[in-house]
């Protein structure tokens, strides 16, 4: 594959399980479907961001939820999507291929319903130019699979040594907030082969509709992003990095980020780099005013890299 | 892959890049109706150059409710760089919006969307619009006045609370119906495209009863020939959508029809916008945002 040039202050370059991403941001799963849909949009660039997490990938493929799926909430809002995807071969050999590499890195968001269709999905991505695997064991809106596994940390271990054992790829285990123990959770993730992890999934939520009384969302309940569960992502990330720090597994912080101000608490918390997903509804240039965000606030403190602020919170 | 298949592949798929547009859009002028209904022109250059009937822009209402709203476009100018917009302020977003000021600026991203297909098979074109599903048929109808070729077109609009604009007495007849039936939008009558207004309201000059009742007398008066060059075009509430459908498929009529969703990205990233739609490999879902949000009616599964 090509080498990417960097189109972002050098700074921001960030090493992520031997990967080199031309910035910390990595575009996230579910919010900008298969790579290319936010191009549509004139200024936008994959090229802004370390990487692109495509939309969430199962064997067969899947019609999703009934509407509606999605509905703003003060200070964010829920979705309950339901993994509408065309299936692992369609996204290999049809998707995969016209995607550019040269521009930004790639990684799949791997679901299933049983342990052996999470393994199957990874094998099938394993062989692709898919830069890295991450494991959605916390996909709060399908009926089997996804959050049912992640909600308990012996179920997550077993999905991720299943999946570890299809691929030498990066994986990366992406972890629910609905959980009792989160950082029990990321240990045995890490135990059974995880390279990374992704903190946090959404949060557990619902609306309701007072004329017709019925939930706003068809699926009844729904997953929270944006801003209001930005406290409970800067904690889980605090928490899972007493974990995941000491043993150089790099994280993939995320939930509510809109601004750089947000992306340097990730990065204070632990995070090595930092996920955008809602803020893209809101401004779908908000990446680039993040890269320049991060860049004048390094220049300003004279320090040569983003990596200087992982995990540098004073307590 | 061979590397000269793998460029095909990435030229293909990159193909609608930068086809919208992100802009800071000025509050030019707005017209308020009664029910809380404005029409709103923004400045918005971009924007208006590519719009098309059908396709619409989505519009942040304030700071403090950042998620955007999709409203349809009604008219466009690319000479002088505006768009118009009507909506009810119903919701917080549209309600916040209602309350601007001229001057006020709006970040909006747009055009988007497929927006109607006219078939010149089928000069005869029946545009019908139910309440804030007026807009795009207004766009349609100045688009094919201005077209050079020789379209047919008639509109017909319902709505059961007041119309978003003063119904005033056609000069143009139509003869298909009771004289007495006469009230339009002043405009069509400007760029003379013949319409006609349906209430249960009982407003003046209008018809009594469903603007699809309406749409089906029109219908009756035709011949078959002139049935066979015939195609409707609708936006409104789902269930007039869904008797437009039935009405199509009684007179073996194609019709395209512009569906409405709740939407979080707008540009196909999200799949939060989808509507189920029979395709011929069976049921599919398919988002309003960008697959649409004009769709074949016999298509879709309501
Ligand atoms: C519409 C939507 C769809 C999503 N789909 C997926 C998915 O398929 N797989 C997944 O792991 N996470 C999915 N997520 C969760 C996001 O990847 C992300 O973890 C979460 O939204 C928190 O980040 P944010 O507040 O920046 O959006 C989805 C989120 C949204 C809003
Ligand atoms: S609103 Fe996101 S895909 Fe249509």
């Amino acid at each position: 594959m090509a080498v990417t040039l960097p189109v972002t202050p050098a700074p921001l370059n960030t090493d992520f399980c031997g990967l080199t991403l031309n910035s910390p941001i990595v575009l996230l799963s579910g919010c900008v479907g298969f790579g290319e849909e936010y191009t549509r949009v004139d200024g936008f660039s994959n090229a802004d961001v370390g990487a692109v997490v495509l939309k969430g990938t199962t064997r067969e493929s899947r019609l999703g939820n009934q509407p509606h799926r999605v509905y703003e909430t003060p200070a964010g809002m829920l979705n309950a999507i339901g993994l509408q995807n065309p299936g692992m071969d369609r996204v290999v050999d049809h998707i995969l291929p016209g995607l550019d590499f040269a521009e930004t890195r790639f990684f799949a968001n791997v679901c299933g319903s049983t342990i052996d269709d999470y393994a199957a999905v990874t094998k099938r991505f394993d062989d692709s130019p898919i830069d890295a695997i991450e494991i959605n064991i916390s996909c709060p809106n399908i009926k089997q699979g996804g959050v049912s596994f992640g909600n308990y940390p012996d179920m997550s271990a077993k999905v991720v040594a299943a999946c570890r054992a299809q691929t030498s790829k990066p994986i990366i285990a992406k972890l629910s907030p609905n959980q009792t123990d989160i950082q029990e959770n990321a240990r045995l993730c890490i135990e059974a082969g995880a390279d990374a992890l992704a903190v946090i999934n959404t949060v557990m939520g619902m609306a309701i509709d007072t004329e017709n009384r019925r939930p706003v969302i068809g699926n009844v309940r729904g997953g929270l992003s944006g801003p209001a569960i930005k406290p409970i992502a800067l904690l889980k990330v605090h928490q899972v990095y007493e974990i995941a720090g000491p043993r150089n597994i790099p994280i993939i912080g995320q939930g509510g980020i809109v601004s750089a101000r947000d992306a340097i608490e990730f990065l204070l918390a632990g995070a090595t780099t930092v996920g955008v997903g809602t803020a893209l509804f809101y401004d779908p240039m908000a990446c680039k005013k993040i890269n320049t965000g991060l860049a004048d606030y390094l220049k300003v403190r004279q320090l040569q890299s983003v990596s200087q602020l992982v995990g540098a919170l004073q307590l | 892959m061979a590397v000269a298949d793998i460029e095909d592949r990435i030229a293909h798929a990159q193909r609608h890049r930068s086809s919208i547009f992100l802009e800071d859009a000025e509050l030019v002028s707005v017209e308020k109706f009664p029910a809380e209904q404005f029409i709103m022109r923004l400045r918005a250059p971009r924007c208006a150059e590519r719009a098309s009937p059908g396709s619409f822009v989505h519009i942040q209402c304030s700071e403090q409710i950042p998620m955007r709203r999709p409203l349809s476009i009604m008219r466009a100018s690319k000479n002088d760089g505006w768009i118009e917009v009507l909506f009810k302020s119903l919701g917080e977003g549209l309600r916040a919006l209602g309350s601007a000021e001229i001057g006020d600026v709006f970040s909006i991203i747009g055009p988007i969307g497929k927006g109607f297909v006219p078939d010149q098979q089928r000069p005869n074109t029946v545009l019908i619009g139910g309440g804030v599903g007026i807009p795009p048929m207004v766009f349609l109808a100045e688009s094919m006045q201005s077209e050079d070729f020789d379209w047919n077109p008639i509109v017909l609009m319902g709505s059961e609370i007041p119309f978003p604009f003063d119904a005033a007495e056609s000069k143009i007849p139509c003869d298909w119906l009771n004289a007495d039936i006469n009230h339009t939008m002043p405009l069509l009558d400007r760029w003379n495209v013949p319409a006609r207004l349906a209430s249960l309201a009982g407003f003046d000059g209008c018809f009594n009863g469903y603007v699809t009742d309406l749409s089906k007398m029109y219908l009756e008066s035709l011949t078959e020939e002139q049935r066979q060059q015939t195609e409707l075009y609708a936006c409104g509430p789902t269930i007039m959508l869904q008797a437009v459908a039935k009405l199509a498929e009684g007179y073996s009529i194609p019709a395209q029809v512009s569906l409405e969703e709740y939407m979080a990205c707008a540009v196909g990233g999200c799949a939060g916008c989808t509507v189920e739609i029979q395709s011929d490999d069976g049921p599919t879902m398919q988002r309003v945002c960008v697959d649409g949000p004009v769709f074949e009616a016999s298509r879709v599964v309501f």
